[in-house]
């Protein structure tokens, strides 16, 4: 027999359980996908959240290259203020989750008192080891200030940002790193900072410092993600750019030698001119794919757009025995970032479908309205198919099936409907066809602006 | 008698480039785009020197001269790519020169002179 539970306990058994609901509540927060600063004010609010631990006020320094820097400051400005927060605190209903959601609107407040004061400080970690905050850093240890008019280790500035005697500062590290600092104080109800406070503060900086730690690790393999993408992109465009230089070169090489007779001389030429021109469509390829212009989204005529596209991709099919099929909804309208960059990624789904059919087949370019928020443009085509093999893999840049395909097609896409808040939709079965579906936001009808 | 080559090159305008140029320099060239094409052209005619490309659609160069090898162990391979990179690639070793591709071929020949005069 097994016995099952939630891992996300919201009530706990014995009501003097308020360290562990309060320490389940951080624990949580590593689950919801919150920036750094989301998750840190989430800790914040433990530490100072009248059912928490109770500090009435947490400061939080954070290292920016060699030095602590203010950023957030957490707590009443006066008694009044905490009178006033405390007695909204107290009404029946109001838990940690509506704490949280609170604090977090002065995150993004400008006028936030506190945090404007704090803001100002920065202390450099290495030339000032000997103030706090700099000193509870570099000693890697938590100082408690029991009287910091007479403390030779708190500077002037800092005493009078605080204004208040006693004063706790857990430094927030990892192995290697300073990676800043909290201050906690009870300025406002003057209780004393007791041993109790200061073991449960401890472990919330710890939790905090794990958070800033990984927030760090993943921006750095973010960043090197980046420069390996552009390492292979470099590589690609060596390529690409070598195959037609040299044949260019090989021509030339050949027009300069007197031997050659004029009726090959003319031969070269047009090579050297077509290679050329090749030359200048990858150019135009990648330069198109590096800035894409997210420009303002605007209200485009799904119709006017879409004849523009399959008119230009007309000459490609006519060659051929394709029928294009062509079905727009009446009056749809969508949200685009501009209409002529997903103009072209259509363009580009539509040219995939021509080469996926080949010879010989059906091609459905269609556009209607999914629901109240969102229209599609669907592309269907009876090719073959996307092979197994790159399933995964067709939106990556660099990928491509076509013998001088760039791989820059649907990457390009996909940073197109991205930029414009839409998602895509494959569907792909070998030999029978693929279809495409892009999505794009409709323009709200008289609901006024949506946020 | 003429030394004969097999140049396996998937671009069309570079392998008129280098049939026209190496039959300059003296050599009999069999030109193909791609590596089947190459395997069948092997079995009917005895080449002196392979020269190929790695990067090419179907069949690509290193499988190309792991068949090769299969045939004919004896056979003389120079790849030829835009790619530095794969200089320091395990299979490339199996061939007898890496050439990166160039405007002017005066590599390419000088390395075919060496191998096979």
């Amino acid at each position: 027999m097994i016995e099952r539970y939630n891992l996300f306990l919201h009530e706990f058994s014995q009501e003097e359980s308020k360290e562990l609901q309060l320490f389940s509540i951080i624990a949580q927060s590593f689950f919801q996908p919150f920036s750094l600063m989301d998750n840190l004010l989430v800790i914040m609010t433990a530490l100072t959240a009248g059912p928490g631990l109770g500090f009435n006020r947490v400061m939080l320094f954070l290292t920016d290259g060699d030095s602590l820097k203010g950023e957030f400051w957490l707590g009443p400005a006066s008694a009044e203020e905490a009178e006033a927060i405390w007695r909204v605190l107290s009404t029946p209903g109001i838990g940690y989750p509506e704490i949280i959601e609170h604090n977090r609107s002065l995150l993004t407040s400008a006028t936030d008192t506190l945090t404007k004061r704090v803001k100002k400080l920065s202390y450099p970690l290495y030339k000032e080891q000997s103030l706090i905050p700099a000193l509870t850093a570099s000693a890697r240890q938590m100082i408690l200030v029991r009287d910091a008019q007479n403390e030779p280790a708190v500077d002037r500035r800092f005493a009078e940002t605080i204004g208040t005697e006693e004063f706790l500062c857990i430094p927030l590290v990892s192995q290697k790193d300073v990676l800043g600092e909290f201050i906690l104080d009870n300025a406002i109800t003057k209780l004393s900072i007791s041993s109790r406070d200061i073991e449960l503060a401890s472990i919330c900086g710890l939790m905090a410092s794990n958070y800033i730690y990984t927030a760090k690790l993943q921006k750095r393999i973010v960043d090197m993600k980046k420069v390996a993408a552009m390492g292979e992109m470099a590589m690609f465009v060596t390529h690409q750019l070598r195959n037609p230089l040299v044949t260019i070169g090989g021509f030339a090489d050949q027009l300069l030698d007197p031997q050659t007779g004029q009726n090959k001389k003319k031969r070269n030429v047009q090579i050297i001119r077509s290679e050329i021109r090749r030359l200048e469509k990858i150019l135009l390829r990648l330069s198109q794919f590096l800035r894409i212009d997210v420009r303002e989204k605007v209200a485009v005529d799904v119709q006017d757009m879409l004849n523009l596209v399959q008119e230009s991709v007309r000459p490609r099919i006519s060659s051929r025995n394709i029928s294009l099929d062509v079905e727009i909804e009446a009056g749809l309208r969508v949200i685009l970032c501009d209409p002529t960059n997903v103009g072209e990624a259509v363009r580009n789904v539509l040219d995939n479908a021509i080469d996926a059919v080949g010879s010989e087949g059906h091609i459905d370019l269609r556009a209607y309205r999914q629901d109240a928020d969102w229209a599609v443009i669907a592309v269907q085509d009876t090719g073959k198919g996307i092979p197994e093999a790159i399933k995964d893999k067709i939106f990556d840049s660099f990928v491509s099936t076509k013998e001088k395909g760039m791989g820059l097609g649907l990457a390009y896409v996909k940073r197109v409907v991205d930029a414009c808040g839409g998602r895509i939709e494959v569907k792909s079965a070998a030999g029978k066809g693929t279809t495409f579906k892009l999505y794009f936001q409709t323009q709200p009808r008289e609901r006024g602006t949506k946020s | 008698m003429k030394k004969k080559l097999l140049i396996v090159e998937d671009e069309r305008n570079l392998c008129l480039l280098y049939r026209e140029e190496l039959t300059k320099a003296g050599y009999r060239v069999t030109a193909v785009t791609d590596a089947e094409a190459a395997l069948e052209k092997m079995k009917k005619l005895k080449f002196d020197l392979i020269v190929t490309d790695i990067r090419m659609p179907g069949k690509n160069g290193i499988e190309l001269i792991t068949q090769v090898m299969a045939l004919r162990k004896d056979i003389p391979i120079i790849i030829n790519t835009a790619y530095q990179s794969y200089k320091h690639d395990f299979m490339t070793w199996a061939a007898d020169a890496y050439v990166v591709k160039s405007a002017s071929l005066d590599e390419l020949k000088a390395k075919i002179k060496e191998l096979i005069g």
